[in-house]
């Protein structure tokens, strides 16, 4: 990051942010699919807009491409108002979710197009294509022309072809999708590098809630038009705002309850998944008797088959399905009502002699720090 | 129960088979009624006009031997060659064709394309009114272009009325009459393949277009144009082709100094009865067309692979 921008550029009132999102609405005809959205986006960023299918995301790129109109509110760029530019006239580039290559033109003529509308001297042009690409290790596919690719190549050309002109802006509309996980570890390291190399700003659609994780500053969640919370891929996790961001993002146990008021162990939640009251430290401010849920993270349930001494936040269960995950397992454990609880532990005995497998009477048991109240 | 088991020879069945037989039913069309029709002017060209019925020698002549003799000349493809004006109303069709496919591909593609673009309620009953024409005798239309153009016609009474013009215009039995008849005769050959492929052009590639900083206008030469070319080449064939051998519209609507081959031809058939040299002015057409139909063959191939 350069010394102008803090790290977290949201949090500084003094930070101008570059894209202004303000009060855009869409409809199509009767159906509103961006719902009254504000949104700033700062410079160098890497913004993640993740939801589920149909929420709205690709037509929030294309209304900041210039595609689609605002039916209201407006967006700006640098404090400039672009609602009303062309597209062909934006400082914006967008990674199209079907690519939209053009058929009538090799990979490489593909990724010159841009260049060559800014009228650049050939050997530039070349220079550029060349690295990009290098970049998307397409080098050996440059003179094919994209009905000779496969998914995951016309989805690097695409990609190579949205960054070849370098734009202070650059939409992604699930831009990894297609490739294998190799390959999109790398384009991801790849993107973060231009990132910062070139001081770009990326606004990216992804399906992949961990890409979101590993990539962005912030994430926006959406949902049916409307962004739920934007915050950043910590927050998100950490401190989901409502069960449906903390459904979204990983794997989540909900408790459901009735708030029962504070002591000195925190917040009391009386569940129907256990007989004894359960605790979150985190406080919060509404009347007892209220409902309220605890959400908790997979891997913060640990599983054991010895009683754990500890005096609250202690369900027993029995395991049902063991997920071997490699470096980690994933137990679902049976509680006594029914309720299926998902617990995650890492594998660091080779021949575990705490050996779990099917049919285990277990134990699972959470500090009270690690749960996070929700109120809807 | 002993049936012995009819042996039918392995190329037999394949030669049989479900597949083969259904492939054979273009081949058998062409067979017979294109190569067995060409084939019977093929001969008649290379034969010499008679007084007769039919009005020209037998190409097989059978004597006194078990054998009959070929009697094959060229005298009818010699003959176009040393009267200047074949050679002038081929080269005269072929402008005609070219200025006429042209014209009706402006033309043409100004409509497919609007039309292809218009909210998708509104196509069917467009393209509708493009082929309506289709539902009067081809004959008729081209009469009524005469009702149209002649000195008295519609136009100059529309124009004078107005009093844009104070003498009528000549239209009627000039070359400019042949071409408008032209082009309204052929148009909808020209705006049913444009559309065809106009209609499935994906929209997103205008946009990714737009996106890489193409003007609207360049947009459409370097990538619609490109996308469109083989609905182009489909149009511009359907239409240069009839066109070269157009006998009817030069007829009701050129006046004596429009030369067309098909005029020609229809003249050596039924004016000099001379059925050879008129099949020879035929295989020389046909000759001349199989330049541009090649092109498109190997342009057609060109996009499958
Ligand atoms: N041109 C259009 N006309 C009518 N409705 C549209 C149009 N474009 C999008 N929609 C609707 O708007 C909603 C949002 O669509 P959008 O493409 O933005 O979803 P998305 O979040 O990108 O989904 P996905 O993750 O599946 O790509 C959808 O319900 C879609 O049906
Ligand atoms: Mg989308």
């Amino acid at each position: 990051m350069t010394e102008t921008t803090t790290t977290e550029p949201w949090l500084d009132s003094n930070q101008k942010p570059y894209i202004q999102i303000v009060n855009a609405t869409k409809k199509f005809g009767n159906f509103t699919a961006i719902d009254n959205l504000s949104l700033d986006i700062y410079k160098n960023e890497f913004f993640s807009l993740l939801g589920p299918s149909g929420c709205g995301k690709t037509t929030l790129l294309r209304m900041l491409a210039g595609f689609e109109r605002f039916t209201e509110g407006r967006v700006l760029v640098d404090g400039e108002d672009i609602s009303e530019i062309p597209p062909h006239l934006r400082p914006i580039n967008m990674m199209f979710q079907s690519y939209a290559l053009f058929p009538h033109l090799t990979v490489e003529k593909n990724i010159a197009f841009g260049l060559q509308q800014d009228k650049l001297p050939d050997n530039i042009i070349n220079q550029r294509v060349e690295e990009m690409l290098e970049l998307v290790e397409l080098t050996d596919f440059a003179k094919r022309k994209p009905r000779q690719l496969s998914g995951g190549q016309s989805q690097r050309v695409a990609l190579a072809r949205s960054l070849a002109k370098q734009p202070k802006l650059l939409l992604l509309d699930e831009p990894l999708g297609a490739l294998d996980k190799r390959l999109r570890e790398q384009t991801q390291f790849e993107l973060m590098d231009i990132q910062e190399k070139l001081e770009v700003t990326f606004v990216i659609v992804t399906h992949d809630q961990e890409e979101a994780m590993t990539v962005s500053s912030r994430i926006g969640v959406m949902d049916s038009g409307k962004l739920i919370q934007v915050a950043t891929p910590t927050q998100i996790y950490e401190a989901p705002i409502n069960r449906e961001v903390a459904d979204f993002i990983g794997d989540v146990n909900i408790f459901k309850g009735i708030y029962k008021g504070q002591d000195e162990k925190g917040t009391q939640l009386l569940s129907e998944d256990s007989k004894s009251i359960i605790y979150a430290t985190q406080k919060v401010d509404v009347p007892v008797g209220n409902r309220i849920w605890f959400a908790l993270r997979p891997e913060k349930l640990e599983i054991s088959k010895k009683l754990p001494e500890v005096d609250c936040n202690i369900l027993k269960g029995k395991i049902e399905d063991i997920g071997y995950g490699g470096s980690f397992s994933t137990y679902h454990v049976k509680l006594e009502n029914g309720r299926q609880l998902t617990a995650i532990r890492a594998n660091r005995e080779r021949t575990a002699e705490h050996h779990l497998t099917w049919g285990d009477e277990v134990y699972l048991h959470w500090v009270p720090h690690s749960a996070v109240v929700l109120l809807s | 129960m002993n049936i012995k088991e009819i042996q039918v020879p392995s190329f037999l069945r394949r030669a049989f088979n479900g597949r083969n037989a259904i492939i054979s039913i273009p081949y058998l069309w062409l067979l017979f009624l294109f190569l067995f029709p060409f084939i019977i002017v093929l001969k008649i060209s290379l034969a010499q006009p008679v007084i007769a019925m039919p009005p020209y020698t037998d190409l097989l002549k059978w004597g006194e031997s078990w054998w009959p003799t070929i009697q094959a000349s060229l005298d009818s493809y010699l003959f176009l060659f040393s009267d200047s004006l074949y050679i002038h109303a081929y080269l005269s069709s072929l402008k005609i064709a070219i200025i006429s496919t042209i014209l009706t591909l402006i033309i043409g593609y100004s409509i497919a394309y609007s039309v292809a673009r218009a909210p998708t309620r509104w196509r069917g009953i467009l393209l509708m009114l493009v082929i309506l024409p289709f539902w009067t005798s081809f004959l008729i239309r081209v009469y009524a272009w005469i009702g149209i153009l002649k000195t008295e016609g519609l136009l100059n009474l529309a124009l004078t009325t107005i009093g844009i013009i104070d003498k009528p215009l000549i239209i009627m039995n000039t070359d400019l009459a042949v071409y408008i008849g032209i082009v309204y005769s052929y148009l909808p050959f020209m705006i049913l393949p444009l559309y065809a492929n106009l209609e499935k052009m994906d929209m997103s590639l205008l946009e990714a277009a737009a996106d890489l900083g193409c003007r609207p206008l360049k947009t459409f030469w370097t990538v619609t144009i490109p996308l469109s070319l083989p609905g182009i080449l489909a149009g511009c064939f359907l239409v240069f082709i009839p066109v070269m051998g157009e006998f009817v519209i030069p007829d009701l609507l050129g006046g004596s100094q429009t030369l067309m081959i098909g005029k020609v031809l229809w003249g050596e058939f039924f004016y000099n009865r001379d059925w050879p040299v008129a099949s020879a002015v035929a295989i020389i057409l046909l000759a001349i067309l199989v330049v541009p139909i090649m092109f498109y063959q190997k342009s057609q191939e060109k996009a499958i692979s």
